[in-house]
């Protein structure tokens, strides 16, 4: 057995009922090399990681660690054995100081067998399980993030971080616990362009201090430019693994669906200059009573994809919230077709779809049929009902043409929306918005959470909406979508709205706007 | 020793599998039988640490309630107000209202009733086809104003429902006190803490004979069909229960949250206070200090042993009716005390919660 080899799976096998999440998988991590591993979603990467962090335990294979087969319980076994997750939605306390945070880790953590690191042997005893000392967790914060690199105020509360800053206390805790393999889950979807590049820094830096990193992804981009080697699943299975650069972004993405998919062309439309949707000085509060959109101002007319770009948490949903009138506006004009309607129902009926940022909540209702999330939106339901009683011949009818047209799968109207895919799940809310084929369709976050294919569908509909001559809103994290699709482009940036199209092929600039670093054109 | 945990989670991957595979099977017999037979089981092992016999329990129990047509007729007679009163609270629930205020709106149906039937009846035409409506739309109205204060609250102020309503039970218990305690409805002799029996062309009749099974069972009975079919088939059941099963979603949707929260609690307060009339109007004349045996508190459990389904709401209430006839048998030949119903009461609705969590793995595992 290769020494070189931190970690190693030998034929793992994760069975849930029926289901073979991940299927007889060979896979190896050598010692300081980065390990991309790229995947659609439901290709098994969130089951494999588990299994390496303890949380779920193979149905059978093996797992060694050092070349010595372990057996790993829990994630508490896997910290143990040097195993550190920094998880997508991030595990900290947010009324607690950086310093807090890490000795709450640290202290769960009293001594490790076979640690390498001298700073970690320091560590581990100088805090008590106990007893807090502040003092002391101050110091081994400043002390770790002088080592790393990683720049924190041990002080200054989660709460008051930002996302890159609360990542990097992540990272931090997986340190001071002396994690050998740190696994990433999807660690630049919440980063701005230029936090990504001093990320990707960060990589390097514990790549050059002896540590593993895997790195989850289906980014084709950063994995090409960060990883070493590059691990491809599909449908739980291994399909492809080598070092990166053999295979092209377009291979790759071939190897993960296993099937080549074109690119969809933009056709060049005439820009109209009909008005479909007018704000103008809009302001909105967030959800703690802070300015979350302050004096926005901007328009979309007919056959026009309006793209809004922009970090998660900049006042994205407070906008597409407040014209759907599920948010009320401190200030501002919210104007759709002329009109200013008062209410979810009334800005629906002047013909607005929506198609909500969080599918699950917002989205469909889980314990629903497809049937009856089909008719959900009021408008739809009057249609199929007559004196307030629901003809259940329209319903099924209804919703019978739309599983045809949109191909819902599986195909039967009485199936729960709980065991359906989250591609399907948004297929049912495709074919509840733009059926109707509303005059604006306000879309957040469209695809996020679906695989490539099914990206691409929702894509096409919403190119197909601008064919119509209708208009839409596309209020995006994934740069790549909005630039590829939106004929206008803004970039919102800590509430405020930046005109932006004129810098579609200057990404460096767009970074800029993201992080609220430049809102002028220097 | 550390195969346990695995053998635990083996186990558990083996029952999810089977609940997946078989989900209608688990929610509508599997769960409520488990509930029951582990309420039965819990409740005899406390009977045999009080040194009874619980399966000669059981069975006396068994033979009172549905050995003869007298004890069936007591069954569905004692079944009724936990019938109405479930299906208040079942409707509630479904629209994700945390309505804990049958218990109040059953005393103030009742109380409505009764001044209708001592007092504003005298002023009508003697014939049932008024008073018996009337004293109907007065419990109506007074179970409607006694959801619409929690309503109006939890609208405009936020105030958590639970709350509000528990203490309109304070409210409503003490007002019936005040009423018929030296206040106008206490009976003309003023000799007790009663109201006067309401009149004879103000009661629902019985149905047969000496038995005291009567009319309002039929009343309860159409009204759980009424209800299923207003939940599942016309539109305002379908966006009630939209707006409990994903909020959010029925909201974005443009489906009215106040509204529907204003509607639900006109319509379960409503459905209370008729089980508190059909109480007064069809068994005891007399309105009194303990009308209620806690009808509105154990119709949770009642109505979550339905699993917030109206119609099994029907066979849910009946078992509770049969409960409460049988705790009389438990008592006069094996000398068991009736608290060991209310124990058993309470037992089967803790089970019930318990079991609610069998759905809540499923979604976990869905993730």
């Amino acid at each position: 057995m290769e020494t070189d080899n931190i970690l190693q799976l030998q034929n793992v096998t994760k069975k849930f009922g029926d289901l073979l999440a991940v299927d007889n998988i060979h896979f190896e991590i050598k010692s300081s090399e980065i390990h991309a591993i790229l995947g659609e979603n439901g290709a098994g990467k969130s089951t494999l990681m588990n299994l390496i962090y303890g949380l779920y335990q193979p149905t059978s294979g093996n797992i060694s660690i050092s070349g010595i087969p372990t057996r790993l319980k829990s994630p508490k076994d896997a910290i143990e054995h040097g195993i550190g997750m920094v998880h997508q939605h991030f595990m900290l306390i947010e009324n607690l100081t950086v310093a807090e945070n890490i000795a709450l880790t640290v202290s769960q953590f009293s001594s490790r067998e076979g640690s390498t690191s001298d700073t970690t042997d320091e560590i581990m005893p100088r805090l008590s399980k106990f007893r807090f000392k502040k003092d002391e967790a101050i110091q081994i914060t400043s002390e770790l993030s002088h080592q790393f690199n990683l720049d924190v105020d041990p002080n200054a509360l989660i709460s008051t971080l930002s996302v890159g800053l609360k990542q990097r206390v992540e990272i931090l805790k997986a340190l001071a616990v002396d994690a050998r393999i740190l696994i990433l889950d999807e660690p630049t979807a919440v980063l701005s362009p230029q936090e990504v590049t001093s990320f990707f820094s960060i990589l390097r830096l514990l790549q050059a201090d002896n540590r593993s990193i895997i790195f989850i992804s289906h980014k084709m981009k950063e994995v090409l430019e960060v990883s070493d080697r590059i691990t491809v699943l599909r449908r739980g299975k291994k399909v492809y693994q080598g070092k990166t650069g053999e295979l092209s972004a377009r291979e790759l993405a071939k190897e993960m669906i296993g099937e080549e998919i074109s690119e969809i062309e933009r056709k060049a439309t005439e820009a109209t200059t009909d008005l479909v949707l007018h704000i103008s000085g809009l302001k909105v509060k967030g959800n703690r009573n802070e300015i979350a959109v302050s004096d926005i101002t901007f328009s979309t007319y007919r056959g026009e994809i309006v793209g809004i770009a922009g970090v998660d948490g900049n006042g994205q949903r407070e906008l597409a919230e407040s014209i759907m009138g599920l948010r009320t506006s401190v200030a501002g004009q919210i104007e759709i077709l002329g009109r200013k309607p008062i209410g979810t129902k009334h800005i629906r009926q002047c013909g607005v779809g929506y198609i909500p940022e969080d599918r699950r909540s917002t989205g469909v209702i889980s314990t629903f049929s497809i049937a009856e999330n089909l008719m959900l939106n009021t408008s739809q339901i009057d249609e199929i009902s007559k004196w307030g009683i629901i003809d259940q011949r329209l319903k099924y009818e209804h919703s019978s043409s739309l599983i045809a047209a949109y191909d819902i799968r599986p195909p039967i109207a009485d199936a729960a929306a709980s065991t359906l895919s989250g591609g399907n799940q948004q297929k049912i809310v495709l074919a509840r918005e733009i059926s109707p084929q509303p005059e604006l369709l306000i879309a957040v976050n469209p695809t996020r959470g679906l695989d490539i294919s099914a990206a691409q569908y929702v894509h096409l509909n919403l190119l197909a909406q601008r064919t119509l001559k209708k208009s839409v809103l596309l209020i995006s994290t994934e740069l790549d979508e909005v630039l590829q699709l939106s004929d206008r482009l803004y970039v919102m940036s800590k509430g405020k709205l930046i005109e932006a199209t004129n810098y579609r092929d200057d990404i460096e600039t767009l970074g800029l706007f993201m992080t609220g670093e430049s809102d002028t054109v220097a | 020793m550390p195969n346990l945990l695995t053998y635990y989670q083996d186990i558990k991957s083996v029952c999810l599998n089977y609940i997946e595979k078989y989900p209608r099977f688990t929610q509508w017999v599997l769960s409520p039988f488990l509930i029951l037979s582990g309420a039965f089981i819990t409740n005899g092992i406390v009977m045999l640490l009080c040194g009874y016999n619980p399966i000669e329990a059981y069975l006396s129990a068994a033979v009172i309630t549905l050995g003869s047509f007298g004890g069936i007729s007591e069954t569905l007679v004692k079944g009724t107000p936990y019938l109405m009163t479930g299906l208040s609270v079942a409707i509630a629930f479904r629209c994700g209202i945390w309505n804990i205020g049958a218990e109040g709106q059953f005393l103030m149906g009742a109380l409505a009733a009764s001044y209708v039937g001592t007092k504003l009846v005298y002023v009508l035409p003697n014939t049932s086809w008024i008073a018996i409506p009337l004293c109907f739309i007065f419990a109506i109205f007074a179970g409607s104003i006694w959801g619409i204060v929690p309503a109006i609250l939890k609208i405009t102020r936020g105030v958590n429902e639970v709350i509000s309503t528990i203490m309109l039970n304070y409210i409503a218990i003490y007002f019936v006190s005040l009423m018929i305690d030296g206040g106008p409805l206490q009976e003309t002799s003023k000799t007790g803490p009663q109201s006067d029996p309401i009149v004879l062309w103000a009661r629902l009749p019985d149905l047969i004979g000496t038995y005291r099974i009567h009319s309002g069972i039929i009343i309860a009975v159409i009204l759980a069909a009424v209800i299923t079919y207003v939940l599942f088939r016309t539109t305002y059941g379908y966006q009630l229960r939209a707006v409990g099963e994903g909020a959010a979603a029925a909201q974005a949707a443009g489906i009215s949250i106040p509204q529907n929260t204003i509607r639900v609690f006109c319509i379960s307060g409503a459905l209370a206070a008729l089980g508190g009339a059909i109480e007064l109007m069809a068994l005891a004349p007399r309105l009194t200090h303990n009308f209620s045996p806690g009808y509105g508190y154990t119709a949770i459990a009642v109505a979550l042993l339905a699993r917030l389904h109206p119609l099994l709401t029907i066979l849910s209430a009946l078992f509770f009716g049969a409960l409460a006839e049988g705790s009389f048998a438990m008592e006069s030949e094996v000398g068991i005390s009736r608290q060991v119903t209310w124990m058993m009461q309470a037992i089967i609705l803790l089970f019930a919660i318990g079991f609610g969590s069998i759905s809540l793995f499923q979604k976990q595992a869905k993730k």
